[in-house]
């Protein structure tokens, strides 16, 4: 089973309580977990990773280069780029790696032939380790100022689905990226369940109401977890929002300065203070994911 | 003149550093604020003001005019994404979704008019009208698009067009292309961090971009009571930046917060830090 735990944005504690629901399932079924946030995955840092056994480079995306020497200065490519990456600098026109997208529109309107090519770059790097709680995590990182690519998403689920088979493992978990674009509907793509994280505040519902949007497409199941819930007790929208769209509701946890503490000790608060309110909270929904969803 | 408000992971308090500072800056400037975190944009929502002026962002996507169409296959051959594929005969078809819209098949399109144009909205901009002194431009990605590059250009645009004398940038989290899409051209960088080991990774790597980028950066060290500062100082000391302020952990802040009442127009001592960072920076961008 692929369950995805998606939240529209990072900070509302999405990734504490990932590390924690793995942390509270490991024993009880096989798992691999995910990390899907390439832009600033943490999971790793979560579950004290200190070195990865397996690395793979992923290259695909590609971005334009100018070749000087024959460049006759027409300026017609900085003008069709439909991003605006290309600027005349020193008496030259370039391309700006950190923002091209690949498209490929420059060489095709550059009149001379071969003057741009297309190069292919690495976009960036996913990797695996068995955690030192027995189960694989495989991770990624996107490089500085590459697009964001669901492409790295989707190559770490193939992998994961590699080792599943070959470990005999029986669930996927997917601490989603953040946002809505391309690596989340990457993320949640061939879930089976989605576990949405809020904070009580308009802002997170704002950002659980767009990612249930894109959650909706897919027609998956999808569950509301509320995180640091005693914060705003009057602010009812959640329950109601949860309500309209029929998302059960299977916690809360309220607000617990043992958790920030347990994530700079590296940590799931679980682990490292089992008996505070946060973690009591956290073994209940373990309980009731394996009731409501692992089944 | 622009300059931007950036960070690591989401929830560091990157929005909330962004609107405080933009009412404080409002002293020294007239301003508008750019949300060009086109996924989740919460600015608006922070400064408790309901979107204005929308409009859409268009992008062209291919339709085959097949009374025209000399079955060449060019367009599907030169498409970066692969979004056009090809029957037997060589008649082309097109997948929406894997469109980018960069208008290649129509640029190598042989037969004139047999590649026409359609559009499809990508997301929208929005203009709005704050109780502040100033604007807000809102970028917003549709719910099920991916391409979250075009909201970004368009709702830049949008707030270049308005030529205010400072354009205060508040960019999506992370160091994607569409982050260096909205810090390109800033004078000043103010990267928000925790001193976490997640917020230090985080960071690392926007320090990193700003270098590539050549911006000038400052960090500003939120909820610095948590954690170990000496981490963020042996960062910034490496990348040779200095930190700015200093905000601790305060339920003052998450109250404001919540309440969508910005923190710098309130009597608590934490607007001071606000105001401070304002000035400082009104002093170096001139
Ligand atoms: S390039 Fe033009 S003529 Fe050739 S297959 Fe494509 S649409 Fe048809
Ligand atoms: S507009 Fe670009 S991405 Fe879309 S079909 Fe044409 S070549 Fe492919």
């Amino acid at each position: 089973m692929q369950i995805a735990i998606a939240s529209g944005k990072g900070g509302v504690g999405k990734s504490s309580v990932t590390a924690s629901l793995v942390y509270l399932l490991k024993d009880t079924y096989k798992l691999i977990a995910i990390d899907a946030d390439a832009d600033a995955p943490n999971l790793d840092l979560l579950f004290n990773v200190e070195k990865w056994e397996e690395e793979k480079e992923l290259t695909g995306a590609k971005i334009a280069k100018i070749n000087t020497e024959t460049c006759i200065q027409c300026g017609i490519c900085a003008e069709r780029c439909p991003y605006d990456c290309i600027n005349f600098i020193d008496g030259d026109y370039v391309v700006n790696e950190l923002t091209c997208e690949g498209c490929g529109v420059c060489r095709l309107v550059c009149p001379v032939k071969g003057v741009i090519t297309l190069e292919e770059v690495r976009s960036g790097i996913i990797r695996k380790t068995t955690t030192k709680y027995n189960f694989p995590l495989i991770s990624a990182q996107l490089d500085v100022g590459r697009p964001n690519s669901g492409k790295l998403v989707t190559e770490e689920k193939e992998w994961a689905k590699k080792i599943m088979k070959e470990q005999n493992l029986e669930h996927m978990i997917v601490d989603s990226a953040a946002g809505i674009g391309c690596q989340v509907i990457a993320s949640l793509g061939g879930a089976d369940a989605v576990i949405l994280i809020a904070e009580p505040t308009p802002a997170s519902l704002s950002d659980v109401k767009r990612v249930y949007k894109v959650v909706q497409h897919f027609r998956e199941p999808a569950y509301l977890i509320i995180n640091k819930a005693d914060l705003n007790p009057g602010f009812r929208r959640l329950h109601e929002f949860a309500e309209e769209e029929d998302i059960p509701i299977i916690g809360e946890i309220p607000y617990d300065r043992a958790v920030p503490k347990s994530m700079t000790m590296l940590q799931p608060v679980n682990e490292a203070f089992p008996q505070s309110k946060a973690s009591k909270a956290l073994k209940e929904i373990a309980k009731i994911v394996e009731e409501e969803i692992l089944r | 003149m622009q300059i931007a408000v950036s960070g690591g992971k989401g929830g560091t308090g990157k929005s909330t550093i962004a609107i405080n500072l933009a009412i404080a800056l409002k002293e020294y400037f007239d301003l508008v604020l750019a949300d060009l975190d086109v996924e989740a944009p919460n600015d608006h929502i922070l400064l408790n003001v309901e979107l204005q002026n929308e409009e859409p962002v268009h992008m062209f996507m291919p339709h085959f005019d097949y009374s025209k169409c000399i079955k060449c296959k060019k367009c599907a051959e030169i498409c970066e994404e692969n979004a056009i594929i090809t029957m037997k005969d060589g008649t082309p078809f097109l997948i929406p979704t894997l469109c980018s819209g960069c208008r290649g098949c129509e640029i190598v399109c042989p037969v004139p008019e047999a590649i026409l144009e359609r559009q499809k909205t990508m997301g929208h901009t929005y203009l709005t009208n704050t109780v502040y002194g100033f604007p807000l431009i809102t970028g917003k990605l549709l719910e099920g698009e991916e391409r979250a590059m075009p909201i970004v250009v368009a709702a830049k645009e949008r707030a270049q067009k308005l030529k205010k004398e400072l354009l205060l940038v508040d960019t999506a989290a992370g160091t994607s292309n569409t982050v260096s899409k909205a810090l390109e051209n800033s004078k000043l960088l103010i990267a928000v961090t925790e001193p976490t080991p997640l917020g230090l990774h985080d960071l690392e790597l926007i320090l990193k971009l700003a270098d590539l980028m050549g911006i000038e950066t400052w960090i500003v060290l939120n909820r610095s009571s948590l954690g170990n500062r000496e981490g963020v100082q042996k960062v910034a000391k490496e990348y040779g930046v200095k930190i700015v302020a200093e905000i601790p952990y305060s339920e003052n802040i998450i109250h404001s917060y919540i309440e969508g009442k910005p923190i710098v127009l309130s009597e608590n001592k934490e607007a001071e830090v606000f105001k401070e960072l304002a000035k400082k920076v009104a002093e170096y961008v001139g």
